[in-house]
């Protein structure tokens, strides 16, 4: 091994190193907020951490963050593998839209499901939902995407031979997929989970549309006049998620193979399983985003088209959609494409480095998205404040709004990526230095194709929670910048439901369009290639 | 591929741009108020005047922290708000300007702040929703007090977070006392009362008949009503004065940092012209707050329902103490 292929390597691991450091930091700048916050009002921590107030709302988040993100993880590896792996009837249609319950904000996903099930609403015989299983049900059936996304990118990028020598000695299916396939998708599986807990923890809108007493309704309740509690609260939200975020490491596994995308997949016949397969793969469509669909079909359409402000209903013009649904395209594209790439040292760092360094650059990255929006705008209007007159010029522009999205969904580009890059074995890397490419040359040419399906996956990850991002872009967004999420918050806000009908069914629909335009399109023309 | 890539993001970087002009002789609105309900007017007012608006619309609460939080950088002139409570706590920070006299004076004193800091818009009565096919009118109570009676016990829907709840608490707990509003606060999670969100989600709750009845703003069932002529739910106002049948004002302000303080005193004084006054009678259903202007055919009148009046002034201030007894009473979360 030669002396200088070894240094110029400790040189580049240095920089991205620093680079990672760099960044992480960045994504500290909300909990140092809350910290300052807390301490220049001089709170006193004690009461408010022990109190009954704070301590039940806590568990409740707790524990339904954990049980959500359990059914998430099943939900979307069970059916990302019948979607990658199987002979699934139609498995290229569920391909896009199984991702597209992720684009329904959570209060719509709510309001829209309150209103389809439950005595009295449209499908009455079924139990009502609310509290603890409401919202465990709402959140489970909009969140699983969180695990499918990565789950399904590893899975095209596992190589074959492992399954194939398992079932040529008779391992058998099962066999196969518990001691063959599953090691090989853990870390996506895991990485995909902790996002669904982070995102749960920070949910407002499901929780308290369902009214189920989590510590995000104790912050909202306190934002405007218990101040110190509202920061102390989110504080330890921050702690609980950084905590958890560094825990991750403990459970993910050692790298395992991997293959170029093209190599065609083990493909599992479903036989007698086929119907049973495409109930488990319907049941999610159905909850998560047909019954919400059939919903805003039926606010449209129920509304007489005459009424006075506001879209009326079916017939009425739709020329106000123009704008916001270009600008939610916008900016949903620039924050996804700009996400992947800012935290990219992060999670090579998270993958390949080694000590403490890891844990604590990953996890500062991923603290941020347990944090509701509010939190995480109001943290950034507080330092663009702050910051010194000559930055003025920045506070509620579009590269701040894009920096608040990134930051608050950084996170899940992050866990997508780094999924993948730890999955890179280690040896290719090793024989590309051996031949002498040197860092930049291995990354573009061994590392970049291994790991782009994650990227991508990560990618539509955050395109998707951006579409219907609300707390950031109504406080930060430049002045009159209205997307499809801020139109429907404003109709929903007081009884438009026509409006929230008809918004919401223009944010699917361009949420599809940009999914399948920016992570599905190029996987589907390779299926038509093999 | 790549290049189809590239362009969209290309394109969404030059739309995006295109989206941040913003000149510099805008008057800037801060509105609590949603598009639906105010931005006619505002493009009205700006095609009159000829004075450019720029609005930032979000929740009322969130709104005033953001101000708050900007202190003198606000880009701000002028904050709409949808309940006295918030604008009252940035009049109690010290962010407000006063207004002309003579806007004041337009609007009867009970609705605008002593010092001239905030003043009244339009009016919202508090009010029953009911679903008759679950409970009768004639068993509703004479007063909000009788909610607390065994025979509502589990059948009363309020919000404890919301700001136009609390903007009542805080007007009873001024005209009543303190200890009388505990003890109707403990009195109603005593009764098992429901917790809802928000007011709309509580007039949807007593339509599907998980709850007969609700405390909310008369807006939201006519509101309802609008989007579906057969929904069954009912507005029920309390008779004689009632606390229960508050009337609370939407509110609007200046900031003490603008600087177009004139212009946002024209805008100011526009809302409380007739033709505004009669956008939010005729086409928001609110009730009008300067003389001249009647209310909505499809509202009873102010006189009929005897709606309570309350001095307003102090209700930012109040509300800390609101939020704690609130809390004390164990209503919010369960």
């Amino acid at each position: 091994m030669g002396s200088r292929a070894a240094s110029s390597a400790t040189h580049g691991g240095a920089f991205v190193r620093w680079l990672a450091v760099a960044i992480a930091l960045l994504f500290l700048f909300p909990i140092g907020y809350l910290i300052w916050g807390t301490a220049t009002l001089g709170t006193e921590l004690g009461p408010t951490v022990t109190s009954r107030s704070t301590l039940l709302p806590l568990w409740n988040s707790l524990r339904l963050a954990v049980m959500t993100t359990l059914a998430c993880a099943g939900i979307g590896t069970v059916l990302a593998f019948l979607v990658a792996r199987t002979d699934l009837p139609g498995r290229r249609i569920w391909r896009v839209v199984l991702p597209l319950p992720l684009a329904v904000p959570s209060f719509v996903g709510a309001t829209s499901l309150l209103a389809a099930f439950g005595p009295g609403a449209l499908i009455p015989f079924v139990p009502r939902l609310d509290g603890y299983w409401g919202a465990f049900l709402v959140l489970t059936f909009l969140s699983y995407p969180y695990v499918y996304l990565p789950v399904l990118a590893r899975l095209r990028a596992t190589s074959p031979a492992l399954e194939e020598a398992s079932q040529l000695l008779g391992g058998g299916r099962r066999r196969t997929f518990f001691k063959v396939l599953f090691p090989q998708i853990r870390t996506s599986v895991v990485a995909g989970s902790l996002l669904v807990f982070l995102y749960v923890l920070s949910d407002f809108g499901a929780v308290a549309l369902l009214r189920y007493n989590a510590i995000t309704r104790a912050i909202f309740a306190a934002r405007l006049f218990d101040r110190s509690t509202a920061l102390t609260l989110g504080l330890m939200l921050a702690l609980l998620a950084l905590v958890v975020a560094a825990s991750q490491r403990l459970i993910t596994t050692a790298r395992v193979s991997v293959t170029e995308a093209k190599v065609r997949q083990v493909r599992y016949q479903l036989g007698n399983y086929r119907a049973g397969a495409l109930v488990a793969t319907f049941v999610p469509i159905l909850v998560g985003l047909l019954s919400p669909i059939l919903v805003f079909l039926f606010w449209i359409f129920r509304s007489p088209a005459t009424v006075g402000v506001g879209y009326g209903g079916w017939g009425d013009d739709l020329g106000f959609l123009a704008e916001p649904l270009l600008n939610s395209a916008g900016a949903a594209l620039v924050a996804a494409a700009v996400a992947v790439l800012v935290v990219l040292p992060v999670s090579y760092v998270g993958a390949r480095g080694r000590g403490w360094l890891p844990a604590a650059v990953t996890s500062a990255v991923s603290s941020v998205f347990a944090l509701p929006g509010l939190v995480v705008a109001l943290a950034l209007v507080f330092w663009a404040i702050q910051a010194p007159e000559s930055l003025a010029g920045v506070y509620q522009t579009f590269p701040l709004l894009i920096l608040a999205y990134v930051l608050h969904f950084g996170a899940q580009s992050m866990q997508a990526s780094q999924a993948a890059i730890s999955d890179l074995p280690a040896g290719l890397d090793e024989v590309a230095r051996t031949l002498g490419a040197d860092r930049r040359r291995r990354f573009l040419t061994v590392d970049l194709p291994l790991i782009r399906p994650g990227m991508v996956a990560g990618a539509g990850l955050v395109l998707l929670s951006t579409l219907k991002e609300l707390p950031a872009t109504l406080l930060l967004a430049p002045i009159g910048f209205q997307t499809l999420a801020t139109k429907i918050w404003g109709a929903a806000e007081d009884g438009f439901f026509a409006e929230v009908g008809i918004v919401s069914l223009v944010l699917v629909v361009l949420s599809a369009a940009l999914t399948w335009l920016v992570v599905l399109r190029r996987p589907a023309a390779e299926l038509l290639e093999t | 591929m790549k290049i189809g890539r590239a362009a969209l993001l290309l394109i969404a970087v030059l739309l995006a741009l295109g989206a941040c002009g913003g000149g510099e002789d805008t008057l800037v609105v801060y509105s609590g108020r949603t598009e639906n309900l105010i931005g006619p007017l505002l493009e009205q007012f700006s095609n009159e005047s000829g004075i450019a608006v720029e609005v930032r619309y979000d929740d009322s609460a969130n709104l005033a922290l953001l101000i708050e939080q900007e202190g003198d950088r606000s880009p701000a002139d002028v904050f709409i708000s949808q309940s006295p409570g918030a604008i009252g706590f940035l009049a109690g920070k010290g962010l407000l300007a006063p207004i002309p006299e003579d806007v004041l004076g337009r609007v009867p004193a009970q609705f605008r702040n002593a010092s001239g800091l905030w003043v009244g818009m339009s009016g919202r009565v508090r009010t029953i929703v009911y679903n008759p096919e679950l409970i009768d009118e004639s068993e509703l109570p004479a007063s909000v007090f009788e909610l607390t009676d065994v025979a509502f016990r589990g059948k009363v829907g309020l919000a404890p977070e919301n700001g136009s709840f609390q903007d009542f608490v805080t007007a009873m707990r001024e005209i009543h006392g303190d200890q009388a509003t505990l003890s109707w606060l403990e009195g109603m999670a005593a009764n098992d009362a429901q917790s809802y969100a928000k007011n709309s989600a509580i007039v949807e709750a007593v339509g599907r008949g998980e709850v007969p009845i609700g405390l909310v703003n008369h807006y939201y069932n006519l509101r309802a009503i609008a989007e579906d002529p057969e929904t069954v739910t009912r507005n029920y106002f309390f008779p004689d004065g009632d606390i229960g049948s508050l009337l609370i004002a939407t509110a609007i302000g200046k900031l003490s940092s603008s600087d177009d303080s004139e212009a946002a005193d024209e805008l100011i004084a526009f809302m409380l012209g007739q033709s505004a006054q009669t956008f939010f009678s005729q086409e928001t259903l609110e009730y009008p707050l300067i003389s001249g202007v009647a209310p909505s055919p499809l509202l009873p009148g102010l006189e009929d329902i005897g709606a309570a009046t309350y001095d307003f002034d102090d209700l930012g201030g109040g509300l800390e103490r609101t939020k704690e007894l609130i809390g004390q009473s164990g209503l919010e979360g369960g």
